[in-house]
């Protein structure tokens, strides 16, 4: 069963809603500045445990949203809950199991890393006083920071920030962890710490939400993605299934692409050249048809198989989809999803 | 529809102990190095003052009869009196000194701390607003209580070891007894705290709106010599009640004359209080409406 | 209510609150109703002031004072604005003046007039003299024999030239007073144009005296207590030791005044508002070295502030300020009073 739903259609096209619990849901969610609009019509839904990915280039609306989702901003318009309380108003109840890295670290810069979190610390509700300096401890280890932890904050390189800033969302244990932009700044070593600590936590069953504008990212480490777009969310929902929407198609190794090319043409299934040879649009036509328009033209087929869209190329789809592209005339990425959504399985 | 959505854990949403968040805040603020050289500087001026007195070696004569006013005629009484010294010398900063004191802490409460993005910290694990005002209140009232007293102190010790324990008399010529004068001096530097307590208020107010540190600081500034200069236009005579530093440099002469006139004092105490309900008011209502 | 509302109105009723409060210190108490008191007549109400003893009391004096005073080039001018007064109801008393941020405190112990300048550091001692009555501030009451007879024998010299009434009650220092009037008659030539004095309804002490001049509504000249509260004071208000380091001056009889008795020699011509006092300056004291800063002569200030005038008495120059008028000639004789200038030509002039 797919859980994909695009645009809104949630309301529109009841295709199948996320089952089981939600450790976040906005419904309608809407913030202006002034006349600019950041955010519109965000409908996002976190499933409990989940690992949700939001994706989307820089001033799409991601941090907006969690702002948003965390009570840091009130929204326009538009609801959001988070751990079953609304935002902003219960904040006091949801926010103590939530962990949260927004916007880059934030810390003074005359005080040592154990201080800085010493301080945050000092605020959390779930930490009895004795515990504080433990947590502080447990936290920076658990990052790598210990050797660290005395030197003024100043000192610190842009990894050893964000990783402060992760320990800060670690400091007590969590049921929902929100890191934006985690991997900002961090060398390749210190992103594959961050998957393993994101890793970590889906293990013991924290929800955690990331975003990032990296695609990579988000395949490597998301069960579930949301991909954002000029302030609305134009896809969710699970990072396999997500993987596999999109157009369908198959590619077909050939020596002769030409030939294969006025073959399909003749057959009224739309195609264009890829590296590996050509690749069949299999909205108009099934896979047997495609290979049975083939070797009827006498073209010869090494291998067919079918094709794995890619969340890249989904992203880049629905991210670029003003400019049209050979494979999808008159339509653009979105409503396109929302045709292949309702015809495949 | 069949989501479900995850229950709360409780009508009562948990929180950190209050008093857990003032000692984070004044370990915060005590360890900024800022902070501590402005301190420090204070409490060097009533030692400075009280040795240039002593050199110039000069008792008198008055300032230019009256109109001279303020805290540098006030400390033409400060040599070979130990009491005037102390108060003197807060009359003398209260005009600028203390008052930059108080609105860097208030720039640093809120406006510092947005723009190092360290307020969101304590908005996410969550403290609530209002308390993060308080807090911050807290903060601002301790920096600013700290610098009057701590330049009450020294100015008292600097008076005593250069004039002698003997040397504790009013301007009325009264002698006190060393408890009297330390009660005095007491007086003095907490009334200048609560003028402080006003100063910080209103920086807090402009702190909550900006997230430039410098520009709560010059805004201060400006307000300062703006109701320092209106407060010399006779014109505008029917305005000076209303400004905040209008009693400023008269007041604290009050606290040295014997029995001490309460009028003045008590005005400047009210106007404060005001100025102080006013500046958290808004500080309050900003930094509930306003996105963190 | 959405807790954003809430928050706002918590913040609207804390500014509202500061602002009234600002505007509670920067509008003035305002006079108040006039209190209902009894009835009373001009008399017994002169002999209820004659008759009272000064209590124990503390208090503050204010002068307003609009008289018009010639601004004399590099003198400070005269703007004695309060002074706190207090005392005991026995003769001991003390006044402080407050001079910027400086104070002059005056305190009589009894037997001894100190003067502590803070400014200077200065004392300075004059041994009192009781017999002579030198006491700035001790009751009048002792002196007065039969306060019945002193009142009418008072009245009867005073509505030679004045009409003399209670106009109704006010409020001074927050206390009750009548207002007693002196209005001058209509054919005194006085620049002035009453004089109120407003007695307190219990005490019968004088609390606030005002001089109005012709053509003008605020009084020239205000003198009276902004609050006093009767009742016994600390006796060591009323003590002085000379604080550690200080200057101590003896100064010695005879006062001030005397000198000045002694040096101004003159009569008092007419009655009533238009009296006018003629005399002749100390030799040489028109070339003295002036007061002030420019090292000029008397003579020499007298041209600055003064307009010259001349006519049968000879010439010289008149000071004119709203409540009086000094005429000074060149040969050293002078002239003053509550009149106008005219009055004193012809006084001058008749001797």
């Amino acid at each position: 069963m797919r859980t994909v739903s695009v645009d809104g259609g949630i309301a529109d096209h009841p295709l199948s809603p996320p089952t089981g619990p939600l450790a976040a849901r906005t419904r309608g969610l809407r913030k202006t500045y002034g006349p600019t609009v950041a955010v519109d019509h965000v409908d996002l839904d976190v499933p409990e445990g989940a690992v949700l990915g939001m994706l989307g280039p820089n001033g799409s609306g991601k941090t907006t949203t969690i702002r948003m989702l965390l009570g840091l901003v009130r929204p326009t318009a538009g609801e959001a809950t988070l751990l079953g309380h609304a935002m902003p108003d219960e904040a006091g109840h949801a926010l103590p199991d939530v962990g949260a890295l927004v916007e880059g670290p934030g810390f003074h810069p005359f005080l040592s890393g154990r201080d800085n979190l010493l301080r945050l610390a000092a605020a959390e509700p779930r930490l009895g006083g004795g515990d504080i300096p433990g947590a502080v401890d447990d936290a920076l280890e658990r990052v790598g920071l210990t050797a660290a932890a005395r030197r003024r904050y100043r000192g610190y390189s842009l990894g050893m920030k964000q990783r402060l800033g992760l320990a800060a969302a670690l400091l007590v244990p969590r049921r929902m962890v929100v890191l934006d932009e985690p991997t900002n700044g961090l060398d390749p070593a210190g992103t594959r710490e961050i998957r393993s600590i994101i890793a970590e936590l889906h293990a013991s069953g924290v929800t955690v939400l990331v975003s990032s504008h990296l695609l990579a990212e988000v395949e490597a480490t998301c069960t579930h993605v949301a991909v954002l777009h000029a302030g609305t969310v134009v896809a969710q929902g699970e990072l396999a299934e997500l993987l596999e929407t999109g157009n369908p198609g198959l590619v077909v190794s050939t020596p002769d692409t030409t030939a294969a090319m006025e073959a399909l043409r003749g057959g009224r299934i739309p195609s264009r050249l890829v590296p590996e040879g050509v690749r069949a649009d299999l909205t108009a036509a099934t896979a047997p048809e495609v290979v049975a328009c083939l070797v009827r033209a006498g073209v010869p087929v090494h291998e067919a198989r079918r094709a794995r869209t890619g969340l890249e190329d989904l992203f880049a789809r629905l991210t670029q989809g003003e400019t049209n592209g050979e494979d999808r005339p008159e339509r653009d990425g979105l409503s396109d999803v929302v045709e292949t959504d309702g015809e495949d399985t | 529809m069949t989501t479900q959505v995850l229950a709360g854990t409780g009508s009562r949403a948990p929180h950190a102990p209050t008093v857990r968040l003032l000692r984070a805040e004044l370990h915060w603020i005590f360890h900024r190095p800022r902070t501590l050289v402005v301190l420090g500087l204070l409490a060097v001026l009533p030692v400075i003052v009280g040795v240039a007195l002593t050199l110039a070696d000069s008792p008198g004569p008055p300032g230019d009869g009256p109109g001279g006013e303020g805290g540098g005629s006030l400390l033409a009484s400060a040599a070979g009196n130990a009491l005037v010294l102390p108060v003197g010398t807060l009359a003398m900063t209260l005009a600028l000194l203390l008052p930059l004191a108080a609105a860097m802490a208030g720039a640093d409460a809120l406006a510092g701390e947005s723009a190092h993005g360290t307020l969101r910290g304590w908005l996410l694990a969550p403290v609530s607003r209002g308390k993060l005002l308080l807090v911050k209140a807290f903060g601002v009232a301790t920096v600013a209580a700290t610098a009057a007293f701590t330049m009450a102190l020294t100015g008292m010790l600097t008076g005593l070891v250069i004039n002698g324990g003997g040397t504790l008399f009013t301007l009325s010529g009264t002698t006190l007894s060393f408890p009297a004068a330390i009660g005095k001096v007491a007086v003095a530097a907490a009334w200048v705290s609560l003028q402080l307590w006003a100063v910080g208020a209103v920086a807090l107010a402009i702190s909550a709106w900006t997230e430039h540190p410098m520009l709560v600081v010059a805004s201060v500034l400006a307000g300062i010599v703006l109701f320092s200069v209106l407060g010399l236009l006779d014109a505008l005579s029917w305005l000076h009640p209303v400004l905040l530093n209008d009693s400023w440099q008269i007041a604290l002469a009050d606290v040295l004359r014997d029995p001490m006139p309460l009028d003045t004092l008590g005005e400047g105490a009210l106007r404060a209080a005001c100025y102080l309900a006013i500046g958290l008011s808004v500080a309050y209502a900003r930094l509930t409406t306003k996105d963190g | 209510m959405n807790p954003k509302r809430k928050a706002v109105s918590i913040a609207a009723a804390g500014t509202a609150l500061g602002v009234a409060g600002l505007a509670a210190i920067a509008v003035p108490a305002g006079a108040g109703e006039a209190p209902e008191l009894p009835p009373v007549s001009a008399e017994s109400l002169v002999e209820s002031v004659l008759r009272a003893d000064a209590p124990a009391l503390s208090g503050t004096v204010e002068v307003d004072n609009d008289l018009g005073l010639p601004a004399v080039p590099g003198v400070p001018a005269l703007d004695l604005e309060s002074a706190r007064v207090y005392s005991d109801g026995e003769g001991r008393s003390r006044l402080a003046l407050e001079d910027g941020a400086s104070e002059h405190t005056i305190v009589l112990d009894g037997n001894t007039l100190w003067n502590y300048d803070s400014a200077t550091n200065t004392v300075t001692r004059s041994p009192v003299d009781r017999a002579h009555g030198e006491r700035p501030l001790g009751p009048e009451g002792e002196r007065m024999a039969d306060p019945t007879r002193l009142a009418a024998e008072f009245l009867r010299t005073v509505r030679e030239s004045s009409t003399v009434t209670v106009d109704g009650t006010a409020r001074v220092a927050d206390r009750a007073v009548y207002e007693l009037v002196l209005t001058p008659k209509p054919a005194e030539r006085t620049l002035l144009r009453e004089v109120r004095v407003a007695v307190d309804s219990e005490s019968r002490l004088p609390l606030r005296l005002s001089v109005h001049t012709n053509g003008t509504t605020e009084p020239a000249l205000r003198i009276g207590f902004s609050d006093i509260d009767f009742g016994a004071q600390p006796a060591e208000l009323f003590r002085f030791t000379p604080p550690e380091g200080a200057t101590v001056e003896q100064e010695q009889q005879p006062q001030r005044e005397d000198h000045m008795r002694d040096e101004v020699a003159g009569d008092v011509v007419g009655e009533g508002w238009d009296a006018v006092f003629v005399g002749q300056l100390p030799a040489g004291l028109l070339d003295r070295q002036a007061p002030g800063e420019r090292g000029e002569n008397v003579r020499g200030l007298l041209g600055q502030v003064g307009t010259p005038v001349s006519g049968e008495f000879g010439s010289g120059h008149a000071i004119t300020t709203k409540v009086g008028t000094a005429l000074v000639t060149d040969d050293g004789r002078v002239a003053f009073g509550a009149v106008p200038q005219q009055v004193l030509t012809e006084a001058l002039g008749t001797r």
